[in-house]
């Protein structure tokens, strides 16, 4: 029964040590890889393609039925981070490891062995007069002077000569592994203690960083919009948005600070950036001409909506324009608040009524004895602000893969074959050139070095 | 208000820039088929000054307005085709590659066409491109994008002989195991290297081609004179290993800036998320170019793959699809 129980465990040991060793044969193995690399690529491109991170609504209205579907059922509204993707990059992370593991390290220097020099694609001879010692030691000098590293070793009584070059750059692919797994070490320290948010701030009112604490007072909010003269017409070009704020962190301390784009502020730590901006309306609702409660006393910002009491109806304040047009009653393409207006749209319960273009300052009629007046916008400043402790590893790893690839990219690790064969003061050198890299590569180069060899003066 | 003289010299070297591009371009296709040395010198002259004018078109761009020149689509693509054909006179320097000068001003001068459609005067930059990373991101990407398009005329030559000597050849296997330095190809520096018909046809890796051009075949002489296929594949490699080296400098560089500017390095932007997938094909390219059976044929069509996603990256993310990359309010 023990010696039954014995076989069996052998028998599982031997079966998992197949499967492990199938495994590693598979994900060590460059197609396989590559293999993934399509597949991550195809992911890539179809999050490229198709619209991410919308609400289901999204995709029913701007694609075909059966597209909306396939999008929603597969998740490819939210690829890069569906199973799928992140499971991918896991395999391609693992099958680098074991490729490293088998492939990359193992793969060390050739072994010293004689070859048939005239078997190898790129080889050549050349005559060399003058006694076997001195021949022997020219050629050597002749490899050390161009920096190539020389082994001898001796087979059969022949002496062969094992030159080599570059081989330091046989760990390309190994540093270039190494930073992908560094990036991927950076990454993952962001998303087990990183965070980051928005949240948007109103000229004169404060905002706070929750994870810390850390409050920025918006003084004001200020940005530059230049009209140009183009091809086209008159275009409105932003210059400039900047938020003048009060910062103030851990150490109680408030300091001045100016946000602007590209100009982040450091806070404990997390960088505050300005990210956006936007109008805030104040509106005033009356009643038979009577001001009554409805709209909130604090400025509403685009999308935001009240409820009209007594009604199931409700105002959202869908979008500010700066300059209207008041031929048309249309919005100009001038963004600046020249001449304001907000657009608003009229919902019962959730049907959308319609939406209409209000002049800043002018009563809306909404039936029923209300009126709606949106009565003055005041500018607030969107805020993103991201807490990143692996940013650091990220940019690290990311300067060792760089240096991986021009290890591997821009240098040949080469063995050069010699073996010097004759009698008496004529000799003749054999050298055969193989490289990681194939033949093709080191054609050229493979040239010049015979070349030179024969018109050095000690060749014939 | 902008110098008139300025703009009157900017607008003339627009024109006599793209003239010299398509000048350029008949000129070396002219070479291309007929391979004259006169050809080949005025070639090289045109492709040398067309590079020049459209780099002083920038400076001059730049000196006009004070404004970086690569802030919109007409900086970047004016700038693609310039260096387009920079890497393209060093390559043709360093491995005497001028017989694809014919493709790469031709794509520089459509590039630079179209180019002059997205050329809306003179703008100042939206505050997320007023940053020094527009003077570091920007030209390494687009070089590297110039980089993969040298690459692929040459792929789309080494597939033109490739079809063209098939039609010579028996088996495709042998043109493979020829452009893979296969055991059945010799490449012993005994042998002639004149510029005698002898060596040239010897250099040729199917030998059905050598008997017909031997025998007076005027397609496979012309066939023949053209670069080996193992050359083409190895200048390819070597061109690609260039572009990819640039593009991951591009991305980290972008990643850097967009940390600074939207306060995360990635975003998975369209933009961004069309880089990696170009990265990704090239990536896959130079793994598979290690094996001897995927280099070759197999690998011009992977770089031809990759530069369409490098198309689709440059232009078809920024003119069709919304993202970071189109700045609104």
């Amino acid at each position: 029964m023990e010696a039954l129980g014995r076989d069996a465990l052998g028998g599982v040991k031997s079966a998992v040590k197949e499967l492990v060793d199938e495994f590693l044969i598979l994900f060590a193995n460059i197609l396989f890889a590559v293999s993934l690399f399509a597949v991550w690529g195809v992911f890539t491109l179809i999050g490229v393609i198709v619209d991410q991170n919308k609400g289901a609504d999204f995709y029913w209205q701007n694609y075909s039925p059966v597209l909306a579907r396939i999008v929603l059922r597969l998740h490819m509204d939210n690829i890069y981070h569906s199973p799928a993707y992140i499971g991918i990059i896991g395999l391609i992370l693992i099958s680098m490891t074991v490729a490293t593991f088998r492939r990359v390290i193992p793969a060390r220097l050739p072994a010293l062995r004689p070859v048939k020099i005239d078997k190898i694609p790129l080889h050549a001879t050349v005559q060399v007069e003058g006694d076997e010692a001195d021949v022997r030691e020219r050629v050597q000098k002749f490899f050390a002077q161009r920096g190539w590293q020389i082994r001898k070793r001796e087979f059969g009584g022949e002496e062969w000569s094992f030159v080599d070059k570059h081989n330091w750059a046989r760990r390309g692919v190994l540093v270039a592994h190494i930073g992908f797994v560094i990036i991927a070490a950076g990454t993952t320290i962001y998303w087990a203690s990183g965070y980051s948010g928005q949240f948007t701030v109103l000229s004169g009112t404060t905002g706070t960083i929750p994870q810390t604490g850390a409050t920025i007072a918006l003084k004001q909010f200020g940005y530059q919009i230049q009209p140009v003269a183009t091809k086209s017409g008159i275009v409105y070009q932003p210059i400039d948005y900047v938020s003048r704020a009060v910062v103030t962190g851990k150490d109680g301390v408030p300091h001045d600070a100016v946000i602007r784009v590209n100009q982040p502020y450091d806070v404990d730590g997390v960088k505050v950036y300005q990210a956006t901006y936007g109008f805030g309306i104040t509106f005033a609702l009356t009643k038979d001409g009577k001001p009554i409660a409805g709209p909130p006393a604090t400025p509403l910002k685009e999308g935001e909506a009240f409820d009209i009491p007594g009604t199931t109806r409700a105002i959202q304040y869908t979008s500010f324009v700066g300059t209207m047009d008041r031929r048309t009653g249309q919005a100009s393409s001038d963004p600046r608040p020249n001449d304001p207006g907000v657009v608003l749209e009229a919902f019962d319960g959730n049907t959308p009524l319609g939406q209409v273009l209000v002049p800043l300052g002018k009563p809306l009629d909404l039936g029923a004895g209300f009126a709606l007046t949106p009565k003055q916008y005041t500018l607030y400043s969107g805020f993103q602000y991201r807490y990143d402790p692996g940013i650091s590893l990220v940019l690290i790893g990311a300067i060792v893969l760089v240096l991986g690839l021009c290890i591997s990219f821009y240098f040949t690790p080469a063995r050069l074959y010699v073996v010097i064969t004759g009698a008496a003061r004529t000799w003749t050198v054999g050298i055969a050139a193989t490289t990681v890299k194939g033949y093709d590569i080191f054609e050229d180069r493979f040239r010049e070095i015979v070349e030179a060899l024969r018109r050095s003066p000690q060749a014939s | 208000m902008l110098d008139p003289l300025k703009v009157a010299i900017d607008h003339n070297l627009v024109v006599v820039t793209l003239a010299t591009y398509v000048v350029g371009t008949l000129v070396l296709i002219a070479y291309f088929l007929l391979r004259t040395p006169l050809l080949q010198r005025a070639g090289m002259v045109l492709a040398c000054l067309a590079c020049a004018l459209q780099f002083i078109e920038l400076g001059t761009r730049w000196n006009m307005t004070g404004v970086w020149p690569l802030t919109n689509l007409y900086g970047s693509l004016s700038l693609f085709s310039g260096l387009g054909v920079l890497i393209y006179i060093i390559f043709a320097s360093k491995y005497d590659l001028w017989l694809i000068g014919g493709g790469v001003l031709g794509i520089s001068a459509i590039a630079f066409g179209y180019a002059t459609t997205w050329n809306e005067g003179y703008m100042p930059a939206v505050p997320a491109l007023q940053s020094y990373w527009i003077k570091v991101h920007v030209p390494i990407v687009v070089s590297s994008y110039a980089s993969f398009m040298v690459a692929f005329v040459v792929s789309c030559l080494y597939l033109f002989k490739a079809y063209g000597e098939r039609r010579y050849s028996a088996t495709t296997g042998v043109l493979r195991a020829s452009a893979a330095g296969g055991a059945n190809v010799s490449m012993s520096v005994a042998m002639p290297t004149a510029g005698t018909l002898e060596s040239v046809v010897a250099r040729t890796e199917t030998p059905n081609v050598t008997a017909a051009a031997t025998a007076g075949d005027p397609f496979a002489v012309w066939l023949a004179g053209l670069p080996s296929l193992a050359r083409l594949d190895m200048l390819t490699y070597r061109i690609i290993a260039i572009g990819l080296v640039l593009l991951s400098i591009g991305i980290i560089t972008g990643a850097m800036w967009a940390n600074e500017a939207w306060g995360a390095y990635w975003q998975w932007d369209p933009k961004e998320t069309a880089a990696l997938l170009s990265w990704i094909i090239y990536a896959g390219f130079m793994h598979l170019h290690t094996r001897n059976a995927w280099r070759g044929e197999r690998s011009a069509w992977i770089s031809i793959l990759g530069f369409v996603s490098i198309m689709f990256c440059y232009l078809g993310v920024n003119i069709w699809i919304s993202g970071l990359h189109s700045y609104k309010m």
